[in-house]
């Protein structure tokens, strides 16, 4: 191919142009409802003060509050809504199924079990871990990626079926849940109560060793989203179609359930199974920027992050002492969403 | 056709009469019962619980078999068949195999009813709370049938996405309550779980009326049950008034499974289960559909008793854990027959 | 003639819409009625209509002499049978469990089962050649074998009046042809009244005795297939230019189609050309 041809048509490139001013917009909302999460508490802080704050100034107190306090809270919710966003995404556009989410595939059943079988056998007699917590999110991961392989596996020829495959997961988080439940009770209570919290959905309680964890997880499983971002497209077609054009997708749907079960798993293993984030955030981010898929990501990330930030600061202004799971909130804004994708007419097979 | 399936029932398959199979059935319920009394922490002789049974002197084997488990060897049975005999209608109300009380989203209500009821109101009396416990079931199946009708009949899949969504929320909600007045989250967190554990006598006695009416409304509407197992229109023209029939369906499923959660909290998936084993094992009649519903649930939560107390031996698992990852691995191995 | 159902300025709408405008109609006693048209003329509106599976706007439908609109559930499903369009069992029923749900209007609930229950069923099953049939499930049977036993079932209600909905339409050929002869044996032999809704106008004109042309909702025609099979009706009422000639085998009717003539149809092909 020539390299003077055009890349892309003047009308392809106008919508790509198009998408990233969108996502410029949603960068700003996020990065301003960021600061709103981190000024609210129990004494407000202008959000002036806070970029001062965390470029290096303010009284001690301050310091303490914002770094210690709110920042990591705030951080936490911005990076695991991100990233349940992003994988349910991949998730979507994979199965060609719009109701897909990590949620209804039991991926966040399975981390939830993997995190609680780690915390179960790695603990010892006075509780503590016995091993870095650096490998949570990688007992939640491998939890992950048997619940997902478990539905797929099963579910067979029937994945076709937007509405059977929903079942399956279904299924599989079931049976996952009633296990986390019986170990939560073999493990002491302490743990229960902590792992209860977490089920729900949370970000409280929540410090800086453990975002840094998610963090560098975070960043190495985007590299791997942007390596298969590029390949995304084709998997709008049927399987025959695609494999006309190259792309082998039996292969290909492996390699992003890896990354999506990746991504859940980092999520959950510190702010719990926060629901419906995955399945609305792509929603809303293909509603905004249209199919560009790279804007789509980001967007996802973006608008994730926004929804479990906005829910956190939500409960924190509702139920304020109390600390109210943030899930509770994505399930009551979620619930009404997903019945009317599924009651819609004509929406799925199945 | 993907596997030859046997053209009969099996009490036809196995030649025996209806009588000789629930007698058989009955059997085995006694013979769990006792189990249920026997086995546990501590293991006691059939002298032991006659002892306790009959000349209680207040000893500690008397004291844990008169007290701790005569409640449970008791109130198992007596849920096993209300969820079992709900999950029947709910089938066939749905003509779905993988409808029951729990995928469409009942217990999760009636279990949130039971929570506001008692968290918010302060509702304490027994009766009260399986008053609440049944509304919450009525309404909640009101609010997910009529979803689908207004949907304009969606595919029985999706009714169960429905409610599974629904169950879902009502999760979210029970956090809530439970998160905002902490004091609760003790009592009720291994009652949400599902267990026969700890229930006083009084409860058991509470919950048999709605049973019992449940038992029996369901029993009178057994010939209109077989009927709307066919499509609407076939079950109109036999002459079956499909709305009566449907309200009065829908109540006894309330009375039955919130007599149930109110009793031992929601128990997962006994309603799925046991209806493929009933029809297994007498067919397709309501009548006997129903009856065999209610001696295999009621055989099915006391064996499902008996295991949770040793799954994690010495410590002892919420029975509804158990029949959750029965249940759960059924549903999928109907998934896979398509049985649904 | 006796007529065994009146159906009198009977108006039906769905919502806003008129699906049958103000008809007027009689079903002869002991014979085979059909009732065809094109696709929404309101034929099987009109069927469940006559089976009260709609209320009408006005008018009204009588049995003999008297209003459908009088009588109890049971008791209408105790004279008129329907055979509804794609019914549904489930797949793991058994044939004679199937049968016997058709003697629900004879049963109360103190006398759940006689032997007349007994007898009818077994009765219905051998009319319509099921009885080796009983224990099978319902999913194991072919597309044929599960009509008649649908049939069974509707037989099983002995009705004088049996009305059925499109009861061929996923039927090959040789199980039309074999259901139909069935439908018209019930009739002959054992002097049912039966309404049938056809979509395929020749096996209408072979096996009604009177037949039935709807349109828009209205009747358009009625009468023996003889008077009503001519060219210029049926290019009216099915927008189709036609041959009739006179099958010589059965001695009936017999419609060959040559293309669409409906004023939209040649107005399209006209443009295209």
């Amino acid at each position: 191919m020539s390299s003077l041809a055009p890349r892309m048509s003047p009308a392809l490139a106008r919508i790509g142009r198009r998408a990233w001013i969108a996502v410029a917009v949603i960068a700003v909302v996020a990065v301003g409802l960021a600061l709103c999460g981190i000024g609210f508490g129990s004494t407000w802080i202008d959000p002036r003060r806070i970029v001062e704050i965390l470029l290096g100034e303010g009284t001690r107190g301050e310091r303490v509050v914002v770094l210690q306090l709110r920042a990591p809270r705030v951080a936490i919710a911005v990076l695991a809504g991100g990233a349940m966003a992003v994988a349910g995404y991949l998730l979507q556009k994979v199965t060609r199924n719009e109701l897909a989410s990590p949620g209804v595939l039991g991926v966040i059943g399975g981390a939830g079990l993997g995190v609680v079988i780690f915390l179960a056998l790695l603990s010892d007699e006075s509780n503590a871990l016995v091993t870095s917590i650096v490998w949570q999110p990688v007992a939640a991961m491998a939890g992950a990626s048997v619940a997902i392989s478990a539905v797929f596996l099963l579910s067979g020829q029937q994945a076709s079926s937007a509405v059977r495959l929903l079942l399956f997961g279904i299924a599989v988080g079931a049976v996952a849940k009633a296990a986390t439940l019986i170990l939560m009770i073999v493990g002491p209570i302490y743990r229960t109560t902590q792992a209860s919290r977490w089920l729900a959905g949370a970000v409280n309680e929540i410090n800086w060793a453990e975002v840094q964890v998610v963090a560098i997880g975070l960043a190495i499983a985007m590299v791997g989203v942007v390596a298969v971002a590029r390949r995304l497209p084709p998997t709008d077609l049927d399987e025959v179609s695609a494999r006309g054009i190259g792309l082998n997708l039996p292969v290909f749907r492996i390699l992003v359930f890896a990354l999506a079960s990746a991504l859940t798993a980092l999520a959950v293993a510190f702010a719990g199974g926060v629901g419906f984030i995955g399945l609305m955030a792509p929603h809303l981010a293909r509603l905004i920027v249209g199919r560009p898929v790279m804007a789509g990501i980001v967007a996802s990330f973006l608008l994730g992050a926004i929804m479990l930030v906005g829910a956190d600061l939500i409960v924190r202004v509702l139920f304020a002492p109390t600390e109210v799971p943030a899930g509770t909130v994505t399930a009551v804004i979620g619930t009404p969403y997903f019945l009317y994708l599924v009651l819609r007419r004509g929406s799925t097979n199945g | 056709m993907p596997h030859a399936s046997p053209t009969k029932s099996l009490r036809a398959h196995w030649r025996i009469g209806h009588r000789s199979l629930f007698a058989g059935l009955a059997l085995v319920l006694f013979a769990l019962m006792y189990l249920s009394l026997a086995l546990g922490y501590r293991l006691y002789s059939p002298e032991e619980i006659w002892t306790a049974l009959t000349a209680f002197d207040g000893s500690e084997a008397d004291v844990v078999i008169h007290d701790l488990r005569l409640p449970r060897a008791l109130m198992a049975p007596m849920v096993g068949a209300a969820l079992g005999i709900a999950g029947v209608i709910v089938q066939t109300l749905s003509r779905n195999r993988i409808a029951s009380p729990d995928t469409l989203g009942l217990n999760a209500g009636a279990a949130f009813a039971v929570v506001v009821a008692s968290g918010l109101f302060g509702v304490v009396s027994l009766p009260g709370l399986s008053l609440a416990s049944a509304l919450g079931a009525l309404v909640t199946s009101f609010v997910v049938f009529g979803l689908a009708a207004a949907a304009g009949g969606i595919s029985p899949l999706r009714i169960v996405l429905v409610g599974v969504t629904f169950a879902g929320l009502f999760d979210s909600f029970v956090n809530v309550v439970l998160t905002v007045n902490e004091t609760m989250l003790d009592q009720l967190l291994f009652w949400l779980a599902g267990s026969f554990a700890d229930r006083k006598l009084d409860l058991a006695f509470n919950g048999l009326p709605f049973v019992v009416a449940g038992a029996a409304l369901a029993v009178s509407l057994a010939r209109p049950l077989d009927i709307l197992q066919t499509d609407d229109s076939t079950a109109r023209g036999l002459g079956v008034p499909l709305g009566v029939v449907r309200g009065l369906a829908f109540v006894a499923v309330a009375l039955l499974s919130g007599a149930a959660v109110a009793m031992a909290g929601p128990v997962m998936f006994v309603g799925l289960v046991v209806p493929h084993a009933a029809r297994a094992l007498v067919g397709l009649g309501h009548r006997l559909q129903i009856a065999a519903a209610a001696m295999v649930g009621a055989l099915y939560t006391t064996l499902a008793d008996i295991v949770a107390r040793f799954v994690i031996y010495p410590r002892e698992a919420p029975v509804g854990a158990v029949t959750a990852i029965v249940g759960g691995l059924l549903l999928l191995v109907l998934l896979r027959r398509r049985a649904a | 003639m006796d007529k065994a159902i009146t159906v009198a300025a009977l108006t039906v709408a769905y919502g806003a819409a008129t699906a049958l405008s103000a008809i007027d109609l009689e079903i002869p006693k002991g014979k085979v009625t059909v009732l065809a048209g094109p696709n929404g003329c309101g034929k099987s509106t009109l069927l469940r209509a006559i089976r009260r599976l709609h209320q009408p706007k006005s008018g009204e439908v009588r049995l003999g002499d008297l209003p459908i609109s009088g009588l109890k559930e049971k008791e209408l499903a105790r004279h008129i049978g329907l055979l509804a369009q794609n019914p549904s069992a489930p797949d793991d029923m058994t044939v004679e469990e199937l049968v016997r749900l058709g003697r629900y209007p004879h049963q109360s609930m103190l006398q759940p089962w006689s032997t007349a229950d007994g007898e009818a069923i077994q009765a219905a099953m051998f009319g319509t050649g099921v009885s080796h049939l009983s224990d099978r499930r319902l999913g194991s049977l072919s597309g044929g074998q599960l009509q008649r036993v649908w049939i069974a079932m509707v037989l099983a209600q002995e009705t004088d009046i049996i009305c059925l909905d499109e009861p061929v339409n996923h039927l090959d050929m040789a199980h039309q042809i074999d259901c139909l002869d069935l439908v018209r044996r019930l009739n002959q032999e054992h002097g049912r009244t039966v309404v049938l809704v056809l979509h395929d106008l020749n096996l209408a004109a072979r096996y009604a005795d009177r037949l039935v042309f709807l349109k828009g909702g209205s009747v358009v025609a009625e009468g023996a297939p003889v008077e009503l099979m001519s060219e210029q009706l049926i290019e009216d009422v099915f927008g189709i230019s036609c041959r009739v000639i006179t099958d010589p085998v059965h001695e009936r009717p017999l419609c060959i189609p040559i293309r669409n003539s409906s004023p939209r149809f040649r107005a399209e092909q006209a443009t295209q050309l």
